[in-house]
């Protein structure tokens, strides 16, 4: 079962590098919602220490409004980046609270 | 084994037309063979995966998005899943996972990976140097449209930028728009406009220029 | 990301974490791959596809070289020294038969040519 559904609110957690990770840094700690939902991955923190059987997560596409990413964006309000984060590096937002 | 090596290469030397190789080539040289002679793969693995990566180009994916132009059901069944795109006889070589991305005339799209050089290279090939280059993966991502308008390419301005940070597991392939005066062409004459740089999302299809 | 002080930012960002960063235009010219580049690309799919190195252990690899290498070689340079490496990490070979095998190849080369 994934934790997150297409339209959710989530935030991309901000955490340092020590290990591997494929989330870049521009998007740490960034809020989003969720594009689509794909499928379980082994996890690169694992994959990328030889761990061929480690730990898996479900994969999601994440978008990203392009002026909440960039401070004085050039661009329109529209403007996104969407990109793959898996799950135990999505956190929920509570939209109420926003 | 090695000795055997040896003795073939001796035997090929005279067709070789290159220069002593350089440091880099005889490293490579050395871990592959090291690597065939530990039974960690097999020369004829090697082989495969470079027949694999001579057998693609940008050719393939024109085909697949020609095919989605003309054929409505196609394009619905790509654009809900990738995978069919390898439907045409393309050797997915590397198992990639592909996500078509269809530009319409509200948004368009174009792929990056800020990481590296993540790439749909069984469906388009190896990657042009600029799209591993720093400055690319660097820029795509906050300065889309000044990316974009050093390939020449300049959106209307109510176009929406959607830029695809391609850095885990899936691959991205954008289905540009079909050009305006195209109805009757077939679908190989559409292939022919539908380049490698277009399936990137960085230009956009253009019709030749009309004679005279 | 949070502010950080320069020293702390290097616990945030990998050398390859280039996402946002202001750089010079686009230079686009382009290469067609040397022979040994090819080959250098299908090794590294090679050992992938057997599971020996996975492309995320290529690139963790890559990453680890430190930014004065992942600066300064070239993409394909970078690959054939992280296949070295990560090959002796895992106990695949050792530094010597690498180096004798490196002295037998260029033996080769100089007695073929």
């Amino acid at each position: 079962m994934s934790a997150f559904a297409a339209g959710q609110a989530v935030r991309i957690a901000d955490r340092l590098t020590i290990g591997h990770t494929r989330v870049p840094s521009y998007v740490r700690g960034a809020k989003g919602t969720i594009e689509r939902v794909l499928r379980e991955f082994l996890i690169p923190e694992d994959d990328a220490f030889g761990r061929p059987h480690g730990r898996r997560q479900t994969l999601y596409r994440v978008r990203l409004a392009a002026h909440d990413l960039w401070p004085r964006y050039r661009g329109l309000a529209s403007d996104e980046v969407q990109i793959e984060i898996y799950e135990h590096w999505l956190e929920p937002v509570e939209e109420a609270k926003q | 084994m090695s000795e055997s090596h040896d003795h073939e290469h001796g035997e090929h030397a005279p067709i070789q037309t290159h220069e002593t190789p350089g440091e880099w080539e005889v490293l490579e040289i050395a871990v592959r063979e090291l690597a065939i002679e530990k039974g960690l793969i097999t020369a004829d693995d090697h082989r495969r995966l470079l027949e694999g990566i001579d057998g693609a180009s940008p050719m393939l994916g024109a085909r697949v998005v020609a095919r989605a132009w003309v054929d409505e059901d196609y394009k619905k069944r790509l654009l809900a899943d990738g995978s069919v795109a390898f439907e045409l006889g393309i050797d997915n070589y590397d198992r990639t996972n592909l996500i078509v991305l269809e530009n319409s005339p509200q948004v368009h799209n174009f792929v990056v990976c800020t990481l590296c050089s993540c790439y749909p290279r069984p469906i388009l090939g190896l990657p042009p140097d600029w799209y591993k280059s720093p400055s690319y993966r660097s820029r795509a991502v906050r300065w889309p449209r000044a990316v974009l308008a050093e390939f020449g390419t300049v959106l209307p301005d109510d176009v929406s930028v959607r830029v695809h940070d391609s850095t885990a597991d899936m691959r991205y392939l954008v289905m540009p728009m079909r050009p305006a005066g195209t109805e009757n062409w077939s679908e190989e004459e559409l292939a022919k406009l539908v380049t490698r740089d277009t399936m990137i999302g960085v230009t956009v299809p253009r019709l030749p220029s009309p004679p005279g | 990301m949070q502010e950080l002080n320069e020293r702390a930012k290097l616990l945030y960002r990998t050398v390859n974490d280039l996402g946002g960063l202001p750089r010079e235009p686009l230079n686009l010219t382009e290469h067609p791959l040397l022979p040994w580049e090819k080959r250098c690309h299908a090794l590294l799919e090679s050992l992938n596809a057997r599971g020996v190195v996975s492309m995320e252990e290529k690139r963790r690899g890559i990453e680890d070289m430190g930014q004065t290498i992942y600066a300064a070689l070239t993409y394909y340079e970078k690959w054939a020294m992280c296949a070295a490496n990560v090959l002796i990490t895992k106990g695949h070979f050792t530094p010597d038969e690498l180096a004798q095998k490196i002295a037998q190849v260029k033996r080769r080369f100089e007695e073929g040519t």
